[in-house]
């Protein structure tokens, strides 16, 4: 549980970024550095949580990892191949859930199979699967304004499970929801990503949220603008894990002073 | 009351009997309705009796009597059907050839910046432009035959359809397309499966305000030159002198502009079950 930078070399690595730069052109040509030299390698099957504050930056990285966003300098990798622009290896989950207002949940979380041309029967038995797998049998048939946040949020993640990725790219993905239902749907992802295991790269705000959850965490911070500072931290803790034990707090405490977040 | 439980969210079916109560009664607003159509009548009846305007207000009854009597006498040779039948079939021609220009003509301003550079300073010349005003512009041109009416419901109807399918594209979510591309979608699926299915909602609110715009355009029109038309019977009315007759055509104009925006509304809910509100459009 100790601070340790990337001693699980002996991992393969899955997603790789190397000296990734991005400078947004605001109006009136005034630049804004929003990534400042990120080296970060993501291991195979692991759950990778960056922390980090808004405005720090966190987002444009998942989305430069996602192909959405193509950074200034630098490069991210997948298997050693460079990555160009969005792909099914890659599946997206959005803090705003994003789903199609106008198909059920059934039509949601088969439309990457149905883009990749699965034949109906197939990719209905693939949707069914995942349907059953985030807890929303019976809910097939009901349309996305139907269904309440967490219940959408558990469509978002079928709907990017269905598609098989490689890679699950979560985007602040509890950020709208009330705290309770939150914590719930941390311990979902922890028990799908169980059941169904990927890498996956999961970008939140809330520090209790990442132990939960991460095996490792990165802490990104955005106040200095071209100092972004990147922390890597084990979190050596059993799951599931309880907010409430001693190493737990002792991990919250030691990232919330070395990285001087209010979190 | 049943219970299930579904994703750690309790689902509750209440279905409970109400009791009945005067209070209940007084607020329940199919009560309320029911209560103020029915002062308005009497009101209405009270002053047109009385004629507290003067002669130029007929009764509710002496309305409905001069409809009743058009449905069977020919008014240049036609009864009331065959008038109504004249309004509606110009504005279905106007409306239909307008939304089957208008509407792909928008989503495809919307979805290709050449186009639009091109089209839109000369449609927002047209745009602000009331149709009405085209009326007699549209005589010398097309005569005062029916096409010249037919032209301009098109005018008035062409911008909403136009307008809607436009601003339907541009205001969908920029990341419902990075869904679709890292699904594993091309730019066909874009369009396909999220532009056009995104926008229909405030495509269908188009037709609707096209269609209302519709009636108010054959009304401009019959009013300056027609032989037929409900506009024209309530211009009749006018020149015999005959408020009941000119109340008439109001009535039925509103009639038959609600039933066809009903019938538009049932539509939209058989198309789309998914509908959800837009606001500011």
């Amino acid at each position: 549980m100790r601070q340790v930078k990337d001693n699980i070399a002996t991992q393969k690595v899955k997603i790789s970024c190397e000296n990734i730069r991005k400078i947004f052109i605001q109006k009136g040509d005034q630049q804004v550095h929003v990534l400042e030299n990120i080296s970060l390698d993501v291991y195979e099957n692991e759950f990778l949580v960056i922390l980090g504050p808004g405005q720090s930056g966190k987002s444009t990285l998942l989305r430069i990892i996602a192909g959405l966003e193509t950074p200034t300098e630098g490069k991210a990798f997948l298997d050693d191949k460079p990555i160009e622009g969005p792909g099914p290896d890659r599946g997206l989950v959005f803090q705003s859930y994003m789903l199609f207002a106008w198909r059920t949940v059934l039509g949601n979380v088969e439309m990457g199979p149905k883009l990749s041309g699965v034949p109906r029967e197939e990719r209905r038995r693939i949707a069914q699967h995942y349907i059953d797998l985030v807890g929303l049998t019976g809910f097939e048939k009901h349309y996305p304004h139907q269904l309440s946040g967490g219940m959408k949020q558990r469509v978002g993640i079928a709907r990017a499970y269905a598609n098989k990725p490689q890679v699950m790219l979560l985007d602040e993905p509890f950020g709208q929801l009330d705290a309770q239902t939150r914590l719930f749907m941390e311990k979902e992802t922890e028990r799908i990503w169980q059941t169904d295991k990927r890498t996956v790269i999961f970008v939140t705000n809330n520090i209790d949220e990442a132990i939960i959850l991460g095996d490792r965490i990165v802490t990104m911070e955005g106040k200095l603008p071209g100092r972004m500072g990147m922390q890597v931290y084990n979190v050596d803790l059993d799951r599931p894990r309880e907010p409430t034990d001693m190493e737990f707090l002792k991990l919250r405490h030691q990232i919330t002073e070395a990285s001087e977040l209010v979190l | 009351m049943s219970t299930s439980t579904v994703a750690n969210e309790i689902v509750q079916n209440v279905r409970e009997k109400k009791e009945f109560s005067l209070l209940a009664l007084i607020r329940n607003e199919y009560f309320l309705y029911v209560v103020s159509s029915v002062a308005f009548v009497a009101i209405w009846h009270w002053v047109a009796a009385e004629q507290i305007l003067g002669k130029s207000l007929a009764t509710p009854y002496a309305v409905i009597k001069e409809l009743y009597r058009l449905t069977s006498t020919e008014l240049a040779g036609q009864t009331l059907w065959g008038h109504i039948w004249a309004s509606t079939q110009r504005i279905l021609i106007g409306f239909i050839l307008a939304s089957l220009v208008g509407v792909p003509l928008g989503l495809f301003m919307a979805l290709n910046r050449t186009a639009n550079a091109i089209i839109k300073p000369v449609f927002d010349l047209f745009k602000p432009m009331p149709p009405i005003a085209w009326v007699s512009i549209a005589i010398l041109w097309f005569g005062i035959g029916e096409a010249s009416k037919v032209f301009i419901i098109v005018i008035g109807t062409f911008v909403p359809c136009l307008l809607n399918s436009y601003n339907g594209i541009r205001l969908i979510e920029p990341e419902l397309y990075d869904v679709v591309r890292s699904l594993g979608g091309e730019s066909r699926d874009e369009i396909f499966q999220v532009s056009f299915p995104a926008a229909f909602p405030a495509i269908f609110a188009g037709l609707q305000i096209s269609l209302s715009i519709g009636w108010t355009c054959v009304l401009a029109a019959e009013l300056v030159s027609a032989r037929s038309g409900l506009g024209w019977i309530i211009v009749q009315g006018m020149k015999q002198t005959k408020p009941e007759m000119v109340i008439g055509g109001m009535l039925i104009i509103a009639l038959v502009a609600w039933l066809s925006s009903e019938a538009l509304a049932h539509l939209e809910k058989l198309l789309c079950p998914w509908k959800r509100e837009i606001e500011g459009l």
